[in-house]
């Protein structure tokens, strides 16, 4: 009982990090219809710098993205300026391509620059635990959850409180019309894009602690982040929570009841049931723009 | 070019140049381990070529033709390796015996993960092709009973003597690359091509006229994992060594999509062309750059750099620049043979030959439309169907009659409800509540296409050709059964092609047939979504605003040709604002308000029903006192359809 309990618990926990790091993917995708390939690339990215950071400073990691996350803001912005927007007219497609080739990009200069090496920040929080009768959990796993719940809390603020953020829904739900009373697709898809970005900020911080990475591991992330995106209905950011949440348990549950090594398998084949049974995701609306 | 055909046979030189330069590139690969035999390096690197051209020109079919992209295709080749590899060593034989199952293993788990991911429109498969890549890799690292885990599997060496080197490798990835390239021209030749293409053009529009959107993509997708799982099985035993993050790896994809997109997605030799260059440039890059860490970073601005500034790639720019270079004429004299109606079909055919042309190419539309029902039957039935989009209800109980033989018109005010329910019936929308019966069948939980295949055809109201391909193209892909057969049929010539043409003539466009749909007329586009429609063999034809833009004489034109085919048994429903066409053309007129009718009855009647004259008609068609009653005014300025047609004559 207790065992399950343990799995469940730290399920919820690797569960709200993963949630933040896909609601940027969720966002960016609801907003633009891009799939940015190349945000996993931007979660290894500050996970080195977060690393970089620490081994010379000695800044906690996790705190690291008070500095990160204003970064990748700016960044994220001019990469929609000098990339993504070029290819606004395009088909959806080549945005794809265009992210997945950025990937590849980001992880070539930090295989040059960084070495082709695991890497992980160990604080000295490292191998603590906080025990609550008889489990245990991991602090940087508690610290983690924590960061992420707290920047998905002001993400949401900003989306629902703040005009900026009004216009930013508005545009994901009818651009034509959210045009029509003053709100610029172009403006506020860089705003999207750009805080899309600034989620990695936190994200790669925390994966600093929490993983160990090096540049090739983008592939593993992005692809669980996508499937966390598609699971829960693409651009939908409940729907990215839920499917969080669900790769996340299905991670701690086979790694307590099975081996480590077939969670991720088990996360995939949860996705394509739930495909089987409901072809749009959990929370996807089909839009109407989706009729036939 | 000259002095290349001097040296040609004639018919050789009828071919498309791409073919004939195609076949010289072919001749000299063929001759050149001949030429230059003991040389096993360049021959390596010329055989990594091929298999990355069988992969490319493989991934053209789902990604080029259909446009789904996938990142994950380098899947198929680790997929047939390693069905050859663990089937060589349990059964003891040589692998190449076992190739051909390396290509059924990859079609089997593409039609499997296919039939999951394909059935929605949409991103979600170039999601899936990516996770399912890796979960491939992690597959075959965990299950060591089957595959030895990241150990790998060391298979036997190849049974000829080393001094022959590459040599037997050489010409085996040949021939698998002119088979795929074979089967790639096949397929774009067939109606299943130019069903794909016309997914990648507008899904929607594909499935409302037949196209089985989802057993296409399932069965495209499928069909381009075969060759790649054969290409795959020989790779095993070249290598003769393989293990997980090598057979299942990232980068392979990267080279995939990288050639494709190089040489030019979406035409045959593109992606080959690609290719080969992608393939000579890594390899230079390996020898000459820093060994292949740097390759991450060349392919990744490689791939930035072609969708920025070359998305279309080599070969449609290197077209495109040469039609520029050598103009063809075109006559774009549209209306000499829209509008002369006896003058149907181009050539030296004599007048009455051209009639007849017509009337067969109507009679094999009307053929499809006779059946048991006698004219009068009720032909499509809607029954009490609602439509809501959040709190606008677009369509609100409403019920509606077709009969047999009927051109039933459908008019009302802008909102009220038409093409929501044009939506409804041909299956774009599904429908809140409500039940829609077509020949005594329910339909309204049928797919568009099926509901195509019963002879339900639509236009839009804007039109929705699809302006990549060809007029001819745009008329031949309708489907107007499921069968296999027809989905294979060939679209380039034969019958299918033939009728096509015919049915171009009755439209008087056939001599655009070879023109880009995107750059005819608006009125031009409409007559040819007319044509495409007949394709399907319709008994009921839904027009949707048919008088929409298009200029009076060719709005003659179109009136005959419905009033042909009405004559010969086709029905019709038709939404139109042009009312002096509606009150001549159909019989009788619904009139819809506020997602329903409130009057329904022959024209004479609708036009002076009080309640119609307040919702939709307004006060310019309350009848006036006798005496100018002659003088009515009509409403704008287009002309009545009478005077219309009497100009075209």
């Amino acid at each position: 009982m207790a065992q399950l309990i343990q799995a469940l618990v730290l399920g919820v926990l690797i569960g709200g990090v993963y949630a933040l790091m896909a609601s940027g993917l969720a966002l960016v995708f609801g907003v633009m219809r891009i799939i940015n390939i190349a945000q996993g690339a931007f979660l290894i990215m500050v996970a080195m710098f977060t690393w970089w950071l620490w081994k010379h400073t000695g800044i906690d990691p996790i705190l690291a993205s008070v500095i990160t996350t204003p970064l990748m803001f700016g960044f994220g912005w001019l990469v929609y300026k000098y990339l993504i927007s070029r290819i606004r007219d395009q088909s959806p497609s080549m945005s794809v391509l265009l992210t997945f080739g950025f990937a590849l990009v980001i992880e070539g200069v930090l295989n040059v620059v960084a070495g082709n090496k695991f890497k992980s920040a160990t604080p000295s929080y490292f191998e603590e635990s906080f025990r609550v009768g008889s489990i245990s959990l991991p602090k940087t796993q508690v610290y983690g959850f924590l960061a992420a719940v707290l920047v998905l809390a002001l993400l949401f603020v900003v989306l629902t409180r703040t005009w900026t953020g009004r216009a930013i829904r508005a545009t994901s739900q009818n651009p034509s019309g959210a045009a029509l009373v003053g709100v610029g697709a172009a403006g506020t898809a860089a705003l999207a894009f750009a805080l899309g970005t600034a989620t990695t900020g936190v994200g790669g911080s925390i994966l600093s602690v929490l993983y160990p990475f090096f540049p090739a591991s983008h592939y593993d992330w992005i692809s669980r982040l996508l499937g966390i995106v598609v699971l829960g209905g693409l651009g939908s950011l409940p729907g990215a929570m839920v499917g969080a949440l669900v790769l996340g348990l299905a991670e701690t549950l086979t790694a307590t009841y099975g081996s480590l090594r077939w969670s991720t398998l088990v996360f995939y084949l949860v996705i394509m049931l739930v495909l089987l049974f409901r072809p749009q995701g959990l929370f996807g609306a089909r839009l109407r723009e989706d009729a036939v | 070019m000259t002095r290349l055909e001097a040296l040609v046979p004639k018919r050789l030189a009828a071919l498309p140049r791409r073919h004939l330069i195609a076949g010289v590139a072919l001749l000299l690969l063929l001759l050149y381990p001949v030429i230059n035999p003991w040389q096993p390096y360049p021959q390596g690197v010329m055989l990594l070529a091929f298999m990355l051209a069988i992969q490319a020109s493989s991934w053209n079919i789902i990604s080029g033709y259909a446009g789904y992209i996938s990142l994950g295709h380098s899947m198929f080749l680790g997929l047939g390796s390693y069905t050859v590899a663990i089937l060589a060593m349990r059964w003891g034989i040589n692998p190449l015996w076992l190739v051909p199952l390396g290509g059924v293993t990859a079609v089997v788990v593409a039609v499997l993960i296919g039939s999951v991911v394909l059935r929605t429109r949409g991103h979600a498969f170039v999601i899936i092709t990516i996770a399912m890549l890796l979960a491939a890799q992690i597959l075959a690292v965990n299950f060591r009973g089957l595959t030895e885990g990241s150990d790998g599997i060391t298979l036997e060496l190849p049974f000829w003597s080393k001094d022959y080197q590459n040599i037997p490798f050489y010409y085996l990835f040949l021939v698998v690359l002119v088979l795929t390239v074979l089967f790639s021209a096949w397929i774009r030749r067939t109606k299943f091509g130019t069903g794909l293409v016309a997914i990648r053009e507008d899904e929607g529009k594909a499935a409302s006229i037949g196209v089985n959107t989802t057993r296409f993509k399932v069965v495209g997708y499928g069909a381009s994992a075969f060759f790649i799982g054969i290409a795959g099985g020989i790779y095993a035993y070249y290598l003769t060594f393989l293990n997980p993050v090598g057979s299942f790896a990232i980068l392979g994809s990267v080279v995939i999509v990288l050639s494709s997109l190089v040489g030019g997605k979406g035409t045959l030799y593109g992606p080959v062309v690609g290719a080969f260059i992608v393939q000579l440039v890594s390899e230079a890059a390996t020898v000459y750059g820093g060994g292949s860490q740097t390759r991450v970073l060349i392919f990744g601005l490689a791939l930035v750099a072609v969708v920025l500034f070359m998305p279309a790639g080599l070969l449609p720019t290197v077209e495109t620049w040469w039609r520029k270079r050598h103009p063809v004429d075109v006559e774009y004299t549209d209306q000499a043979g829209a509008l002369s109606a006896g003058a149907l079909s181009e050539g030296p055919a004599s007048s009455r030959e051209r009639v007849e042309t017509r009337d067969r190419a109507l009679a094999e539309v009307a053929e499809a439309a006779s059946d048991e029902l006698t004219p009068g039957d009720v032909l499509l039935e809607v029954r009490g169907v609602s439509k809501r989009f959040g709190g606008l209800v677009a369509v609100d109980d409403a019920s509606l009659t077709v009969r047999k033989g009927s051109i039933t018109a459908l008019i009302g005010p802008n909102g009220s409800g038409k093409t929501t329910l044009f939506n409804l019936v041909t299956g774009g929308m599904s429908a809140d509540s409500g039940e829609i019966w077509f020949e005594g069948k329910r339909i309204d939980k049928l797919k568009p296409w099926q509901r195509g295949h019963l002879g339900l055809g639509r236009t839009f109201q804007v039109t929705r050709l699809f302006k990549d391909m060809t007029v001819q193209e745009n008329v031949v892909a309708p489907l107007p059964d499921s069968h296999w057969r027809t989905m294979f049929a060939d679209a380039v010539s034969g019958h299918e092609a033939a009728r096509a043409r015919e049915l171009l003539d009755v439209v008087g466009l056939g001599r655009f047939a070879g023109e880009r749909a995107g750059s005819l007329s608006y009125g031009q586009q409409k007559l040819v979504e007319l044509a495409q429609v007949l394709m399907l063999e319709p008994k009921l034809i839904l027009l949707d605003e048919p008088a929409g833009g298009v200029n009076p004489s060719l709005l003659g034109r179109l009136t005959e040709v419905i009033h042909e085919l009405n004559d010969r048994g086709v029905s019709f429903l038709v939404v139109e604002h042009n009312i002096p066409l509606v009150l001549e053309l159909c019989d009788p007129v619904v009139v819809f308000s506020r997602g329903r009718s409130i009057a329904e009855g022959p024209p004479a009647t609708i036009r002076e029903d009080p309640v119609v004259l307040d919702a939709y008609l307004g006060d310019d068609w309350r009848p006036k006192p006798a005496a100018d009653s002659a003088a009515r005014p009509d409403p704008g300025s287009s002309p009545t359809a009478t005077e219309t047609v009497k100009g075209v004559r």
